[in-house]
C-alpha cells in the first residue's frame, strides 16, 4: 500500500474506530499541551514526571478495590494518588530543608515503586480481568475502546474550556505570585485548581501513552511553542496545535505499520515539531539567531572596508585602487571583492576598472564609523585610565555596536570633543 | 494611634522555620509622607512589606492599614514586589504586565474597559514607558523593568504604595525619574513606603525612617532617626548578637517563646 492509500483508508468511514481513536488522542495531547504550558512557565517541568509516575498506585488500588477494568474507576484512582503526590511535594518543601529536586525525585520513586509492587501483586493474583493493566507503564492507545476515547475526549475538552476561562488567573500566578497575593486573589485556590487540571490531564494521558512518556506530552509542546512566540495566548494555541497534530499523526503512523507502538510515535512526532520550532522560530530560533550573527558579520565587514577606503583615499576625496586596499590595509582579496560588490549595490561606492570611488552616501557612512570609534576611545581614556595604546583594539569592536542613541549620549557626556586621544579630528 | 496613622504594626513576628525574620516589631507610620525602611541584608525589610500585604502570614502579632484589616482597604494599597523575584523571560509585553494593575478592579474574568485602557496608558506615560508598551519584557533593561512595575502599581490607583527595593540595580536616569515621580505622588497626597539600602541617599529621599534589624531599632522622622547611634545600632555591632541568637534558635530548634 502506498502512503495515499494509507491515508484514504485511515480516514474512511469503515475505519470509524481508528478515526475516533486518532481524534481522541489528538484531543488528549491538545489538552496536555495547553495545561503543560503553565507547568512549563512555572518552571515545574519535573512535576509532570512526578504526577505521571504517581498515578500508578491509584490505578492499582482502584482495580484491587473494584476488581473490574473500568476506565472511570482508574481515572478516579489516578487523580487521587496524583493529587496526593503534589500535596506531598509542596508540604515537604515548606516543612523541610530538602532541596526541591531531591523532593521531586524521592516522591516519584516512592510512588512508582509502590505502584509497581501493587501491579505485580495483581498480576500474580490470577484475576482473569487483570491482563493489560501493565499497559499503564508504556501506554496502549491503539487498543483504546470507544468508551475510553469518548470519556477522555469529554474530559479533555472540559479541561481546555477551564483553561480558556481561567487564563488570567493562571497567567498572573505563573508570572508574579506575590503580586497576585497582594491584589487579594486567592492564590492557593487558583494553584490548587491548576494542579487539579494538570493531574486530571496526566491521569487520562497515562492510559494512552503510559507513565514514562506522559511528561513529554505535557512539557514538549510548550517548549517548542515558546520559540515561536512571545505571547502567552499564542503559546497556548501553538502548544495545543502541536499536541493535536502529534496525536493524530502518531496514531496514523502506528496504524500503518504492524505492531508499531502508538505512545512512543506520538512523542517522536511531538519532538519533531518542537525541534523544528527550536530551529525555525522567527525571533528565538537557532536559524534566526544564526542569521542575526551573519548580518552582524556583514555589517562589520562593510563598515571596516568603508572606513579603510575613506582613510586611504584622504577623506574619500582621492580615487584609490582595489590593489592599494589589499596591499596597504591587508584585506583578503576574495573577501574584499565580495564586500565591495555589496557596497556598490548599496550605492556606497562605485567600482570602475579596478578603481574604488566613495559616493557621498559612502563618505557619510565611513565618517560615522570613524566618529564612533574615536568617541569610544575618548570615553575609555576619560573614565577608565587606559593607556593610549590600549584604546584602539577595543574601539575596533565597539564602533560597530554603538547605536545612534548611545552616540548622542556619548557626545553629550564628553561635551562634543574635537579630537581623540591620538589627536585625530572627530568627523561630525 | 494618632489620626493620621496609615500603617500600624503590633508585636509583629514572622518566623521562617524557627528563625525569626521579624521579631516583635511595633511601629506606626504617618500618611502622606515618603517613608524609608532600611536595614542590613536579611534584616526583614522585604518580609515586613510582605506581611503588611498579606503575602506572608505573621506567626504572631498583626498589621493594620488605615486602622482596618488589610482586606477591607486592599483596593487603596499598591504593592511593588522585588524586581529580581520575577522571571522576566515570561511571554508577556509591557502592556500585559501593567494591565495586571487593573485586575483588582475588574476581577479575574471581566474584560478590561476603555477606561481601564486609558488608565494603563496614563500609568505607562507617568513611568516614561509608553513608547515601550508593545515591547517584550525580556528585552527590557533593569531600570525599564522597574518602571514597568511602578506603572503597574500606579494603574491600581491606590493611595498607599509599598515598594520593595525600587532603586536596586537601576541606572541613574531611572533613579532620578523614580525620585521625581515619588515627589509628584507625594504632592498628590499619596503615601510611599520604600525598602531601600543606600545610606547616602536616605536623608534626601525620606521624610520618615524605619530602621530594622530583625527587631525594630528606630522609627520616626528622618532628622531624629538618622543619627550615628541608631545607624550603628542597625548596621554595627549589635547585629551580630541578634544574628547569633537567631542562629541558635535555628540550629538547636529552640522555640522563640514559651507558653
Amino acid at each position: 500500500m502506498n502512503v495515499w492509500e494509507h491515508i484514504t483508508t485511515f480516514f474512511s468511514v469503515e475505519n470509524y474506530t481508528l478515526f475516533v481513536v486518532s481524534i481522541g488522542s489528538g484531543i488528549l495531547c491538545l489538552a496536555a499541551g495547553v495545561v503543560g504550558t503553565f507547568t512549563y512557565l512555572r518552571k515545574r517541568a519535573l512535576i509532570g514526571d512526578v504526577i505521571s509516575h504517581s498515578v500508578l498506585p491509584g490505578v492499582a488500588i482502584a482495580f484491587i478495590l473494584t476488581g473490574v477494568k473500568n476506565p472511570l474507576y482508574f481515572l478516579l484512582g489516578a487523580i487521587i494518588s496524583g493529587l496526593i503526590s503534589i500535596w506531598i511535594v509542596d508540604y515537604v518543601q515548606t516543612k523541610s530543608k530538602l532541596k526541591p529536586d531531591s523532593i521531586l525525585a524521592l516522591t516519584l520513586s516512592v510512588f512508582f515503586g509502590i505502584g509497581v509492587v501493587l501491579l505485580t501483586k495483581i498480576q500474580h493474583s490470577g484475576n482473569a480481568a487483570q491482563s493489560g493493566l501493565d499497559s499503564f507503564l508504556f501506554g496502549k492507545a491503539a487498543s483504546m475502546s470507544m468508551l475510553d476515547v469518548q470519556l477522555f475526549s469529554a474530559i479533555a475538552i472540559i479541561n481546555v474550556i477551564c483553561i480558556a476561562l481561567f487564563l488570567r488567573s493562571f497567567s498572573i500566578i505563573s508570572f508574579d505570585e506575590n503580586y497576585a497575593k497582594g491584589l487579594g486573589f486567592n492564590v492557593r485556590l487558583i494553584k490548587g485548581f491548576l494542579a487539579l487540571l494538570t493531574v486530571v490531564t496526566v491521569a487520562i494521558g497515562v492510559q494512552a501513552v503510559g507513565v514514562v512518556l506522559m511528561a513529554a506530552l505535557l512539557i514538549t509542546p510548550a517548549s517548542g511553542a515558546r520559540f515561536l512566540t512571545n505571547s502567552i495566548r499564542r503559546m497556548l494555541i501553538y502548544s495545543g496545535i502541536f499536541g493535536f497534530a502529534s496525536g493524530i499523526i502518531g496514531v496514523f503512523i502506528s496504524y500503518s505499520g504492524t505492531g508499531m507502538p502508538t505512545g512512543p510515535w506520538i512523542v517522536i512526532v511531538l519532538s519533531a515539531f518542537t525541534l523544528s520550532a527550536i530551529l525555525l522560530g522567527k525571533q528565538r530560533g537557532v536559524f534566526a539567531r544564526m542569521k542575526v550573527r551573519q548580518n552582524n558579520h556583514v555589517k562589520i565587514n562593510n563598515e571596516n572596508v568603508l572606513k579603510d577606503i575613506y582613510k586611504l583615499a584622504d577623506k574619500g576625496l582621492k580615487t584609490i585602487t582595489t590593489k592599494e586596499l589589499i596591499d596597504k590595509e591587508k584585506h583578503q582579496p576574495k573577501k574584499l571583492k565580495s564586500t565591495l560588490a555589496r557596497l556598490e549595490k548599496l550605492d556606497y561606492v562605485d567600482l570602475v576598472r579596478g578603481m574604488v570611488i566613495l559616493s557621498d552616501k559612502g563618505r557619510i557612512a565611513a565618517r560615522e564609523v570613524i566618529r564612533k570609534h574615536r568617541l569610544w576611545e575618548i570615553y575609555l581614556s576619560k573614565y577608565f585610565q587606559l593607556d593610549a595604546d590600549h584604546l584602539h583594539d577595543d574601539a575596533e569592536g565597539i564602533e560597530h555596536i554603538i547605536t545612534p542613541e548611545i552616540e548622542k549620549y556619548l557626545i553629550k557626556l564628553l561635551e562634543r570633543p574635537e579630537t581623540d586621544p591620538h589627536q585625530s579630528e572627530i568627523p561630525y | 494611634m494618632s489620626a493620621n496613622t496609615i500603617i500600624e504594626a503590633h508585636n509583629l513576628t514572622v518566623l521562617y522555620g524557627r528563625k525569626p525574620a521579624l521579631w516583635n516589631v511595633d511601629f506606626t507610620l504617618p500618611e502622606k509622607e515618603v517613608i524609608g525602611i532600611m536595614g542590613p541584608n536579611g534584616s526583614g525589610k522585604s518580609t515586613l512589606l510582605k506581611s503588611i500585604m498579606g503575602v506572608v502570614q505573621p506567626t504572631s502579632g498583626f498589621t493594620k492599614v488605615y486602622d482596618q484589616e488589610l482586606d477591607t482597604v486592599r483596593d487603596r494599597v499598591s504593592y511593588v514586589p522585588q524586581r529580581q523575584d520575577i522571571d522576566w523571560d515570561f511571554p508577556a509585553s509591557v502592556w500585559d504586565v501593567v494591565s495586571m494593575g487593573r485586575f483588582q478592579k475588574r476581577g479575574l474574568f471581566k474584560k478590561l474597559t476603555t477606561e481601564d485602557k486609558d488608565i494603563i496608558s496614563e500609568s505607562l506615560e507617568k513611568a516614561n514607558m509608553l513608547g515601550f508598551a508593545k515591547r517584550q519584557i525580556s528585552q527590557l533593561s533593569g531600570g525599564q523593568q522597574q518602571r514597568v512595575f511602578l506603572a503597574r502599581a500606579i494603574a491600581q490607583q491606590g493611595d498607599l504604595f509599598l515598594m520593595d527595593e525600587p532603586f536596586a540595580g537601576v541606572d541613574i536616569a531611572t533613579e532620578e525619574m523614580i525620585v521625581s515621580l515619588l515627589k509628584e505622588m507625594k504632592d498628590e497626597g499619596k503615601t510611599l513606603v520604600i525598602v531601600h539600602h543606600d545610606l547616602h541617599t536616605a536623608q534626601s529621599y525620606f521624610d520618615h525612617l524605619v530602621l530594622l534589624n530583625t527587631r525594630l531599632v528606630a522609627c520616626g522622622p528622618t532628622k531624629d532617626v538618622f543619627t550615628d547611634k541608631f545607624l550603628t545600632d542597625t548596621y554595627g555591632g549589635k547585629l551580630t548578637t541578634i544574628a547569633k541568637i537567631s542562629q541558635e534558635l535555628e540550629n538547636k530548634e529552640f522555640p522563640i517563646r514559651h507558653k
